[in-house]
């Protein structure tokens, strides 16, 4: 079939769905999250199954929904992820969202074929300790878990967390009048914070740290608080050893291991869809040839979606290297490394995220970040899948503009109410004599929505992936011929063919050994015999579109059964008669 | 010393029933120089071990040496092995756990035997020497020794039991990515517990007997007539893909599975799926994680006569090896090429090729030890000769062909008739047996050697002066009398452990410093809990000086305190 018309079907198809699905239109906590899965599960008992994949560092289970029919883990899979770091609370509602949106949309002719073909498997929240603190008393964002770290390295573990100074319940910013302090008041947006421009002839009066005091009284603020790992920087690529949140080693956490676990186990799996902060759907995918920066600068003044823990210039020195270009880990890429997309697979990532634009119609791109060991780039360098990434919501950046500041603008025009505590005078002990405020945006709302947006976000986020696991590898025989030479021989040939938009799996796992290869056997009645051809023999990585052509010469009659695939494209099977 | 020989006997005796019997026979022996006179755990070591000989042997010396030895599992391997780790201290003179520790362990590549009766004669010669000889004494008393025989029993017994393993323990793997598990390995075909070499006849094969020893395989010159072909290891096609022996047991790699610049399988092959997905190596990294006193560390295999270090890629070591560091690494290095003859100092990454996740690495980059790998046994060692280093002929004049199987004809369900032969899984990697126990104290040699080196810090110049106000001045020297640092260059740019801590009991400390220079009183002082002072490093042998001002008191403790340099005190009234 036609690659557009069968889009123009897919389109078609798309306005007979129902409209209402998803979730309750509301951020739900561990807990609520819990019900909602295992009553989908209730509800589609023949279409989805619900299991346990491990418990987080404080205790909190993981699970995975898998959806599709017929032999789940046998056919094609795509694993859909939240929670890839906590304080982005939408990513979950967003992946447990997609699994009530197949669900209920199940009846329709175009999801009952796509679950017959493809298995689903969603893992709501990879990072339940920390994405808990958005449902806690005290709020702050969060994207570590509850494995007790050492942040500052003085060899006392989590002595200096943050505290709610002004009582309400979330950890803002503290400002202390101080004439030696580096920031001022920005002349944009006097409620934001930012450091002053000597060289515009400015001069900063205040000190700006994380709302909290000095427990330890070393002179950092807050810098050793709960936990912890994130996710997020836990994985293998570009692992940032001794990084912030990075963990003793790659892969040392239980949510890291139980989910890497679960996608090394199944082979099936061909691409990954993240809702966490990277993204390569906003935007065409990067032209090869290098990746970009790392981790950004910290931004002054408000950091959306920081480390795990707020960030500021002298509130808290980095350990370990900063990440970048010329870190030690890029110069020992060596010849096998890949480093960049592989061409061949930018073509689909180009593909599918212009298909993300159309869909969501969304506009602009969020930060870009490649931290080291995140999720997004892992899947496709060590994992070697397609992968995709989406924050899915996000505000427009201004360039040359302080973040905050566009934040409240971009707020005021989209009627976001609350999302600012008015900077107010409080009593601080480490600072006698001195006037200091508490105030700044409030934690979580530059990352994640109003609810009232998250049914719409989750019907256009799922719609994206009904229609970018529509673009699956899937293999048919062509041409299959078979001939009689005479004297009892017979020559069959055939042609395997792709005829997904996908490649049978991405080039980056070609090499990859936890990418399966394809394989083509011909098994004979036993008493036929191969004169020419082998019984088995890999095919090779086939683009969408492309065949691979085999025959063999066999003499005797009968019937044989030829079989071609792996689990990740899908297995055909076909018999031919020789008579 | 005939003394406490003669004490050791009769203590022996209390312990040990079969000492006895020893005691009895003592008169058959005099005494060689530096070995054990009248052993409590007598050993031969002119053969290996299972993983039952190892288990016995460890659980016997823990009895013979209770003041000396402790025995605990590391965890557990694949197939539910215990990984065992022998901790031997003088006990008598301190916490085990609070002295500087020296790591070994031995067999993480299975076929790679001897590296466990290295650990294990390191083991043995520590406790049996003990009370014979001062050396060793002030070694245990100052240093702790944490030997694990074998970090990969699973494909231990492999080898024992079935033939030639793989590399790698025994987690089921795909190798040719097929979907099925370890469902081609070579196979045993003439039942010799042997995986050796196929050959088949063939007058147009590329390959012939050589003229001067039949049993070895020479190519044919362009134009000469061959005799056979080679097919390769001992075995068949087991799951009829056209393929044989390419998806044998496990069939990855233990030494690519450390966390530190790790990299995944197309990068280096025989990684995991990520650092420590091997429960073997979790076992040692919980291990050594929580025995923060691991100093410096030995890891064995083999073969090639080399003395390893890292970094084991390019660069890979910039921003954890400093000038210092590389000179102590590389003089205990040096030091170890004359201990062992034929063995090679060399740069893994420089002078064999890039590791990635190795064990070392991970040793050095995260753990801030000092650490080397042997490569045991080499070619020299047959004839102490460069040039000569001919297998044929060394097992013909030494082992009287006891390490070859000679050829012999085997049905082959794809080749037909073919011969299997070649040297058995005993010659070629591993040791003979007359020559294992030479090269075992070699080897402990140089890790003991290695083990004196880790930092030994004592407490000089302690001083009290009085000074105005009632005040008291006290000071004193940290010095570090051994060639290794209490604090790698990448442990102290990543705070790996806690710096060395001075701390002065007695009296009310009123302000602590570090004296830069005396003569000069240039001082820093640390403002915050001046009772303890903090210091970064002390250098292989380097002193540093400290200060307190105290108020009141009449009797002061200095203690010193280093998570790899081990504790002193000193008091003075």
């Amino acid at each position: 079939m036609n690659v557009f018309l069968r889009f123009s079907i897919l389109a078609l198809m798309c306005c007979f769905l129902s409209v209402s699905t998803g979730a309750q239109g509301r951020y739900g906590d561990h807990r609520v999250m819990t019900r909602t899965v295992e009553a989908l599960a209730k509800e589609y008992p023949s279409l989805c199954s619900v299991k346990p994949l491990g418990k987080s560092a404080g205790g909190k289970e993981l699970v995975v929904i898998t959806i599709g029919t017929g032999d789940r883990d046998n056919k094609p899979g795509i694993a859909v992820l939240g929670g890839i770091e906590g304080s982005h609370v939408l990513g979950r509602e967003l992946a447990a969202g997609f699994a009530g949106y197949l669900l209920k949309n199940s009846g329709s002719p175009e999801i009952q074929n796509l679950l017959g073909k493809i298995t689903f498997y969603v893992i709501p929240d990879v990072s339940p300790d920390a994405s808990g603190q958005f449902f806690s008393d005290l709020k702050y964002e969060r994207n570590v878990n509850d494995t007790p770290v050492d942040d500052d390295r003085d060899f006392v573990t989590n002595e200096d967390p943050l505290e709610d100074l002004n009582n309400d319940g979330l950890i803002t910013l503290m400002r202390v009048s101080d004439p030696a302090g580096k920031y001022m008041k920005s002349p944009d947006d006097e409620r934001i914070m930012v450091e002053a421009d000597f060289s515009k002839g400015e001069t900063g009066s205040y000190l700006v740290f994380p709302e909290g005091i000095d427990n330890d009284g070393d002179g950092l603020f807050n810098e050793d608080g709960p936990g912890g790992v994130n996710f997020n920087r836990n994985l293998t690529y570009n692992y940032e050893a001794f990084g912030a949140g990075a963990g003793a080693h790659p892969v040392s956490e239980p949510e890291s291991i139980a989910v890497l676990d679960f996608l090394f186990d199944h082979f099936n799996i061909y691409a990954t869809m993240a809702f966490g902060p990277q993204d390569n759907l906003s935007q065409p995918a990067k032209p090869a040839g290098g990746r970009q920066a790392a981790a950004q600068p910290a931004e002054q003044g408000y950091i959306p979606g920081g480390q795990g823990q707020f960030q500021f210039p002298g509130a808290f020195p980095m350990q370990g290297p900063p990440p970048g270009p010329q870190s030690m880990r890029m110069m020992t890429g060596q010849a096998r490394k890949i480093t960049s997309v592989l061409s061949q697979d930018e073509t689909i990532i180009k593909l599918v995220s212009e298909k993300y634009r159309n869909i969501t119609g969304v506009n602009g791109s969020p930060a870009a970040t490649l931290p080291p060991g995140n999720f997004m780039e892992w899947s496709y360098y060590h994992y070697g899948r397609y992968s995709f990434s989406t924050p899915a919501w996000w505000f427009p950046a201004e360039p040359g503009k302080n973040p905050g500041v566009a934040f409240l603008k971009f707020a005021e025009e989209n009627n976001m109410e609350n999302v600012f505590v008015p900077w107010t005078e409080i009593k601080h002990p480490g600072f006698p004599g001195k006037k200091v405020e508490v105030g700044g945006i409030k934690p979580f709302v530059t990352i994640n929505p109003p609810e009232d947006r998250l049914q719409d976000l989750i019907e256009k986020n799922s719609r994206f992936i009904v229609e970018m696991a529509a673009m699956h590898p899937e293999l048919q025989f062509l041409d299959m011929k078979v001939e009689n030479q005479g004297e009892n021989i017979f020559r069959i040939s055939l042609k395997v063919h792709n005829k997904g938009i996908f490649a049978t799996c991405a080039a980056a796992g070609e090499r990859n050994v936890f990418t399966r290869l394809m394989r083509i056997s011909v098994e004979t009645n036993g008493k036929q015999k191969f004169l020419s051809g082998q019984k088995v023999q890999t095919i090779k990585r086939l683009e969408g579109g492309e065949s691979a052509e085999y025959s063999w010469l066999i003499m005797g009659k009968g019937t044989v059964k030829i079989t071609a695939g792996a689990v990740n494209t899908g297995i055909i099977t076909t018999t031919a008669e020789l008579k | 010393m005939k003394k406490i020989a003669l004490t050791t006997l009769f203590l022996s005796l209390l312990i040990l029933l079969p000492d006895k019997v020893l005691a009895q026979n003592e008169a058959l022996f005099i005494s060689a120089a530096g070995t054990p006179s009248a052993p409590r755990v007598p050993m031969v070591w002119n053969k290996y071990y299972t993983n039952a000989g190892i288990t016995d042997f460890c659980r016997k010396l823990e009895k013979a040496f209770p003041g000396l030895v402790s025995l605990s599992s590391a965890g557990k391997s694949y197939q539910g092995r215990d990984i065992y780790v022998l901790t031997i201290s003088d006990k008598k003179s301190g916490n085990p756990d609070h002295k500087p520790g020296f790591w070994i362990d031995g067999n993480i590549h299975s076929i790679e035997l001897q590296g466990s009766e290295m650990a294990m004669y390191t083991a043995w010669y520590l406790c049996e020497m003990f009370d014979q000889n001062d050396f060793i004494n002030q070694l245990l008393k100052d240093k702790t020794f944490y030997i694990a025989p074998s970090i990969n029993p699973d494909g231990r017994d492999y080898f024992a039991n079935i033939g030639v393993p793989p590399r790698s323990g025994l987690i089921p793997f795909d190798n040719d990515r097929d979907g099925l598990f370890d469902e081609d390995g070579p196979d045993d075909l003439n039942g010799d517990k042997n995986i050796s070499q196929m050959r088949r006849r063939n007058p147009d094969g590329a390959y012939k007997a050589d003229p001067k020893d039949p049993r070895r395989m020479i190519r044919v010159e362009p134009g000469e007539k061959g005799e056979y072909d080679l097919l390769g290891m001992e075995g068949i096609d087991n799951d009829g893909d056209g393929q044989i022996n390419e998806d044998g047991p496990g069939g990855y790699d233990g030494n690519r599975d450390w966390g530190f610049n790790w990299e995944p399988n197309y990068v280096q092959s025989g990684a995991h799926k990520y650092p420590f997905s091997q429960p073997e190596n979790r076992a040692v990294r919980d291990f050594v994680s929580s025995h923060r006193n691991i100093t410096a560390a030995q890891s064995f295999h083999n073969t090639g006569g080399m003395i390893l270090r890292g970094p084991s890629i390019q660069n890979g070591g910039a921003e954890a090896y400093s000038r210092s560091d590389d000179a102590a690494i590389e003089a205990i290095g040096k030091k170890g090429e004359k201990i062992l003859p034929g063995y090679s100092l060399l740069t893994i990454w420089k002078d064999l090729y890039s590791v990635y996740g190795g064990e070392i690495d991970w040793f050095h980059g995260a753990m801030g030890c000092f650490v080397y790998s042997n490569e045991l046994w080499n070619s020299y060692m047959m004839f102490y000769d460069r040039e000569n280093t001919d297998s044929y002929e060394f097992d013909k004049l030494l082992l009287f062909e006891d390490g070859f199987i000679p050829w012999q004809k085997v049905n082959h369900p794809v080749y037909g008739e073919v011969e299997v032969g070649g040297f058995s899984k005993m010659f070629g990697r591993l040791h003979p047996g007359f020559m294992l126990e030479t090269d075992a104290h070699r080897n402990a040699a140089f890790c003991l050697y290695n083990a004196y080196e880790t930092p030994k810090l004592e407490i000089s110049n302690l001083k009290v002066t009085k000074t105005e106000g009632g005040l008291r001045e006290i000071t004193a020297s940290i010095t570090n009398t051994r060639m290794i640092p209490t604090h790698s260059a990448s442990n102290l740019k990543f705070k790996i452990d806690p710096p060395v801590y001075a701390f002065l009991d007695g009296g009310t400390v009123v302000a602590g410093m570090i004296v830069e220079n005396a003569d000069l009183n240039i001082t820093s002082e640390q403002k915050r809990n001046p009772q303890r002072i903090e210091i970064p490093n002390i250098a292989g042998y380097q002193k540093v000086d400290v200060k307190w001002i105290v108020k009141g008191g009449s009797k002061y403790t200095v203690r010193v305190e280093s998570v790899k340099g081990g504790r002193a005190s000193a008091q003075i009234e």
